[in-house]
């Protein structure tokens, strides 16, 4: 199950009396598929409707972030007869344990599904020698 | 359900009875949160103009021969499978929230169809159908002539 998105935390906020300035933007938790092979950690998310320009993966230290911007095509639909998803933005943060070397992550999108592979690295053992003085 | 309290005979107080709609909408409310319920996959936006219908659907990750498109009428049948992802051996997996399965939608349209003439794209993860309105089906315009 996904977690309060910020367009629900504002509705919640907003029946609480709690009124907070938010830009109208449909924010979506993407599924996310996340698996770990002997040396990478590779992130599938599904983000259909967006192409590969709008998307945004940054890494800080342990955070992941994937954002995504979905918009509709611009063509002249027509009257809208059923509307089961609205345009919006896609949204995730992961904190990841393993050491990781983001210089050497690679991703691509296809078809919808943004595949992120960050490889891991060996932390480095260093050992201490306790000198007798 | 977010839990359910036992035995409902005996829940002859209003209370539980308010307590477990209460309950059960919340439930749904959260289920359908995302791209509404799980038993429609996938979502469907319908816009329909005087001569043509257009579906579009997000269905990310699936390769264009796994996908059935149907028409008779003014039924539309979308059908499917997702194939889940073949992983190496030793693939430790910490998630998996994607859907794999098969999946099956039928839309009504308000009017009937031109099969011949139905075409599909699929563009990043969505997929559009665009589904002219069969001539003889669309509304006719009547001249009137004052003589």
């Amino acid at each position: 199950m996904n977690t309060l998105t910020t367009e629900n935390k504002q509705t919640l906020d907003e029946k609480a009396g709690v009124k907070e300035v938010q830009p109208q933007v449909r924010v979506y938790s993407p599924n996310v598929d996340v698996y770990e092979t002997e040396n990478t950690i590779l992130f599938r998310v599904e983000m259909p409707g967006v192409d590969e320009t709008s998307v945004e993966i940054t890494i800080e230290k342990d955070q992941l972030q994937l954002e995504g911007k979905f918009k509709m095509g611009a063509e002249e639909k027509g009257q809208v007869r059923l509307a089961e998803y609205k345009e919006g933005n896609y949204f995730r943060k992961f904190t990841i344990s393993k050491a990781i070397d983001s210089e050497k992550a690679v991703a691509k999108m296809k078809n919808g599904i943004l595949e992120l592979s960050i490889p891991k690295i060996e932390p480095k053992k260093t050992k201490i020698e306790i000198r007798n003085s | 359900m977010l839990f359910r309290i036992l035995d409902p005979q005996t829940k002859t107080n209003q209370f539980w009875r308010d307590f477990d709609r209460l309950n059960d909408e919340l439930t749904r409310s959260i289920l359908n949160d995302q791209f509404g319920s799980s038993s429609h996959f996938p979502p469907v936006n319908v816009y329909t103009k005087e001569d043509e219908a257009l579906v579009t659907c997000l269905l990310p990750g699936m390769d264009t021969d796994q996908i059935e498109i149907n028409v008779k009428d003014n039924m539309l049948s979308i059908h499917g499978k997702k194939k889940a992802e073949d992983l190496a051996e030793g693939t430790e997996v910490h998630r998996r929230e994607i859907f794999h399965g098969e999946f099956h939608r039928t839309l009504e349209l308000p009017f009937r169809v031109n099969q011949d003439q139905v075409s599909a794209k699929y563009v990043n993860g969505v997929l559009n159908i665009h589904l002219p309105r069969r001539e003889e089906d669309k509304p006719k315009k009547v001249s009137i002539n004052i003589g």
